[in-house]
C-alpha cells in the first residue's frame, strides 16, 4: 500500500481509525483504517454488501461505529451528531425534499443555520450557476425536474453550507450511460474548482477510474487495497481486485511454471524470483494472435464468440486453460469458429500472491 | 362516448342512494329550518326567525362546548397519536401488530358500553381510579365523573383510534432518507420535525384530525354518560328541540348551522389534501 512516494505528505482531512460496525452477529465493517487527504477525490469501490454504504453513513454521522475513531483534521468527531458536522452528503436516492421547490431544497442547509433570506437566495442562485441550472429553476417544484436536473439540485443542496468534505453514495447509479459520463466529468471538474475533499462510493470501478485521485477497494467489510487508479489497474493486490477491475484472465503460477499451459516462464522473468506460488493476471488487451517466432507464452485457441464494443471487439476463446477473454481492434478479421494461435508477453503481465 | 354512458350507468345506483339517503334529508331539514317556529308543515312561507333565535337565545353555550370540545380533543389526539405512530412505525414487524390490535379492539365494542366502563373507572370513592389511588398511595381525589374533565377524557379515549390510524398512514409516507438528509444538512431534531416530518405526514394528520373533529361535534354520549348535567352539547340541544320541545324548525335551523360550521373546517382542509399521494403508497 505505497502512497505516491517522494512527495511531501498532504494534510489529512479525515482519518479513519479501526472503524467497525456490527449488526447483531454480522460484521458489516471490520476495522477499517484509512487517511483521506485534504482536497483529494477518494473513491471507495466494492460490490454490494461489502459495507461501503455502512462506512459512508458512519463518516457522515448517520450511523455510529461499534468500535474505532473518526478524526476530522485531528479532532475526534466519532460521536458528533450529523447536523453538527461540517460535512454534507449526496444520497443514492438523492433524498430531495419533494414537498419543496428547487430553491428551498438548495437553501435548506442555510435556513437551518438561521441565515437571512436575502443571503440564502443569493447563495442559491450562485449554486444553481455552479451546477449549471438556470435561475428560473429556483421556484420550480423538485418533482418537475428530470433525473439529471435532480442530480444537480442534490449536488447544489449539499454544497450550500460550504462543507469541508462531501460524501457521495452512488448518486449516479440510476442515470443512463451518457448522462452518467457527463456528470462524472463535471463532478471531477467541480472538485478541482472547489478544492474540496470528495469521498465517493460506487460499485463501478470504471466510474472510480475516471474521477478519483485514489481508490480504496472494499470487500467483506474491509479495505483490501488502496492506490491510484493506475496502481489498482496495473498492480491489483489479489485475484478479487483483479477480477473487480473488469474482464481478466487468471493463470495459476507454480514456481515459474504456468500450470494450465504446462509451460515455464522464460528465464529471467521478474516473476521467477518475486513470486513462487501465485496467479498471473493477463488483461484481455494483452492477449493477441501470435507467430511462433514471437516468443512469449503461446497456445492454440478456438474463437467461440465475437462481441463488438465499438472501437474494439471482445473475443471469447476456448483453450487448454479454459475460457479466455481477449480484446482486439475492431479491424480484427477473426470470426467465431476459427482456430488460431494466441499468446501474450509474460513480462507485461502482473502477478498476485495466492 | 359509449364508455362515458357506461360510466354514468355504473354511477347510477350510488347516485340514487346518495340522493335518497343524503341529499333529500338535508333538503328537508333545510326547508324546515325556514318554517315558522313550532310548525310541523312544509310551506312556501319562509322565515329566518329560527336562525335569529339561534344567535340570540342562549345557544352559544352548546355551540361553544361542542366546537371547543372537538378542537381540544382533536388536538390532544393528534399530540398523542404522533409519538405513538412513530413508535409503532419503528416497531413494524416487531410487535407493532399486537399493539395496533390492542388499540383497535375497543372500536368493536359498543361506545356506550365502553363509556359506562369508563364511568366505573372514574367513579368517586369506590371507582377504580380513585379507589386505587387511595389504597395504594393514600391520595384522595375528588370526582372526575360528572365533570368537564370526565367528558374530555371520554372524548379522547373514544376518538384516539380514529386519529391514530390515519396518522400511522401519514408517518409511513415519510421516507427515512429524507430525515437523514435533513440531519446531514444541519437540521436539529426539532427542525426535522417541522420542516420534513410534519409536512410529509400532513395527509394523515389532516384526515385523522378531521375525523376526530367531525365525530366530536356530533358526539353526545360522552357528555351524557361521563358529564352528568355539567355540559349541554350541541347534538343534545338539537335533540331536545326535536323531541321534548316539539320545535322542529328550531332543531332544523341548529342542524343546518352545525353542518355549515363543519363544512367551514372540512372543505378547506380537504382541498389541501393530495389523496392520490396517500393511496399510491
Amino acid at each position: 500500500m505505497t502512497d505516491t512516494a517522494g512527495q511531501a505528505p498532504k494534510p489529512v482531512a479525515l482519518s479513519l481509525q479501526g472503524l467497525s460496525r456490527q449488526f447483531g452477529t454480522f460484521k458489516a465493517l471490520d476495522s477499517v483504517s484509512l487517511d483521506i487527504e485534504e482536497g483529494e477525490f477518494f473513491t471507495i469501490v466494492g460490490p454490494s454488501g461489502s459495507g461501503k454504504t455502512t462506512l459512508l453513513r458512519i463518516l457522515a454521522g448517520l450511523d455510529q461505529p461499534t468500535a474505532g475513531r473518526l478524526l476530522l483534521r485531528g479532532a475526534d468527531i466519532t460521536k458528533m451528531p450529523p447536523n453538527k458536522r461540517p460535512t454534507a452528503m449526496v444520497f443514492q436516492s438523492l433524498a430531495l425534499f419533494d414537498h419543496r421547490s428547487v430553491g428551498e431544497n438548495v437553501e435548506f442547509a442555510l435556513k437551518m443555520r438561521g441565515r437571512p433570506k436575502a443571503e440564502r437566495h443569493a447563495r442559491a442562485l450562485e449554486l444553481l450557476d455552479l451546477v449549471q441550472l438556470g435561475h428560473d429553476y429556483h421556484a420550480r417544484p423538485v418533482t418537475q425536474c428530470s433525473g439529471g436536473e435532480r442530480q444537480r439540485v442534490a449536488l447544489a443542496r449539499a454544497l450550500a453550507s460550504d462543507p469541508e468534505i462531501l460524501f457521495f453514495d452512488e448518486p449516479l447509479s440510476a442515470l443512463d450511460y451518457r448522462l452518467r459520463k457527463t456528470l462524472e466529468v463535471e463532478l471531477r471538474e467541480l472538485q478541482r474548482r472547489t478544492g474540496r475533499t470528495f469521498v465517493y462510493i460506487t460499485h463501478s470501478l470504471e466510474e472510480a477510474m475516471v474521477m478519483s485521485d485514489r481508490i480504496g477497494i472494499m470487500r467483506d467489510g474491509g479495505l483490501v487495497q488502496i492506490g491510484t487508479p493506475a496502481e489498482i489497474y496495473g498492480r491489483p493486490g489479489d485475484r478479487f481486485v483483479a477480477r473487480f477491475m473488469g474482464e481478466v484472465n487468471i493463470f495459476e503460477l507454480n514456481k515459474g511454471h504456468l500450470t494450465a499451459f504446462d509451460q515455464n516462464l522464460p528465464a529471467g522473468n521478474r516473476f521467477m524470483t518475486a513470486v513462487i506460488n501465485g496467479h498471473m493476471v493477463v488483461r484481455p488487451e494483452m492477449l493477441h494472435p501470435v507467430q511462433p517466432e514471437d516468443g512469449g507464452v503461446q497456445f492454440d485457441v478456438t474463437v467461440t464468440e465475437v462481441f463488438h464494443l465499438g472501437s474494439r471487439v471482445q473475443l471469447h476463446l476456448d483453450s487448454v486453460a479454459g475460457q479466455l477473454v481477449a480484446e482486439l481492434p475492431a479491424s480484427s478479421p477473426l470470426r467465431a469458429g476459427q482456430t488460431v494461435r494466441f499468446g501474450f508477453d509474460p513480462a507485461l503481465a502482473h502477478c498476485v500472491p495466492e | 362516448m359509449n364508455q362515458q354512458r357506461l360510466g354514468l350507468l355504473f354511477m347510477a345506483p350510488v347516485a340514487l342512494f346518495l340522493l335518497v339517503g343524503f341529499v333529500s334529508p338535508i333538503v328537508i331539514v333545510g326547508w324546515y329550518s325556514l318554517m315558522e317556529p313550532r310548525s310541523f308543515e312544509l310551506t312556501t312561507v319562509f322565515t329566518l326567525a329560527n336562525y335569529r333565535t339561534a344567535f340570540t337565545e342562549g345557544y352559544e353555550a352548546p355551540f361553544f362546548w361542542s366546537l371547543g370540545g372537538a378542537a381540544v380533543t382533536t388536538l390532544t389526539c393528534l399530540l398523542l397519536a404522533w409519538p405513538t405512530a412513530r413508535i409503532l412505525h419503528a416497531l413494524a414487524g416487531r410487535g407493532a401488530a399486537v399493539i395496533t390490535a390492542l388499540i383497535a379492539a375497543p372500536i368493536f365494542i359498543s361506545e356506550s358500553v365502553r363509556l359506562f366502563g369508563m364511568s366505573l373507572f372514574l367513579m368517586p370513592g369506590g371507582g377504580i381510579l380513585a379507589g386505587t389511588l387511595r389504597t395504594l398511595f393514600d391520595v384522595n381525589i375528588g370526582s372526575v365523573l360528572n365533570t368537564k374533565l370526565g367528558v374530555y377524557l371520554g372524548l379522547v379515549y373514544v376518538h384516539f383510534p380514529f386519529v391514530l390510524f390515519p396518522v400511522l398512514l401519514g408517518v409511513a409516507l415519510i421516507p427515512p432518507d429524507r430525515i437523514d438528509a435533513a440531519r446531514d444538512l444541519g437540521a436539529s431534531r426539532w427542525q426535522v420535525l417541522r420542516e420534513i416530518e410534519l409536512p410529509l405526514a400532513l395527509p394523515g394528520l389532516v384526515i385523522g384530525g378531521l375525523l376526530a373533529f367531525v365525530l366530536c361535534i356530533g358526539a353526545n354520549a360522552e357528555a351524557a354518560i361521563l358529564g352528568g348535567q355539567t355540559v349541554t352539547v350541541l347534538t343534545r340541544a338539537i335533540e331536545q328541540r326535536f323531541s321534548y320541545a316539539q320545535d322542529w324548525p328550531m332543531g332544523a335551523a341548529l342542524t343546518i348551522l352545525v353542518i355549515a360550521m363543519t363544512a367551514v373546517f372540512v372543505f378547506p382542509a380537504l382541498a389541501r389534501l393530495d389523496l392520490n399521494r396517500l393511496i399510491r403508497r
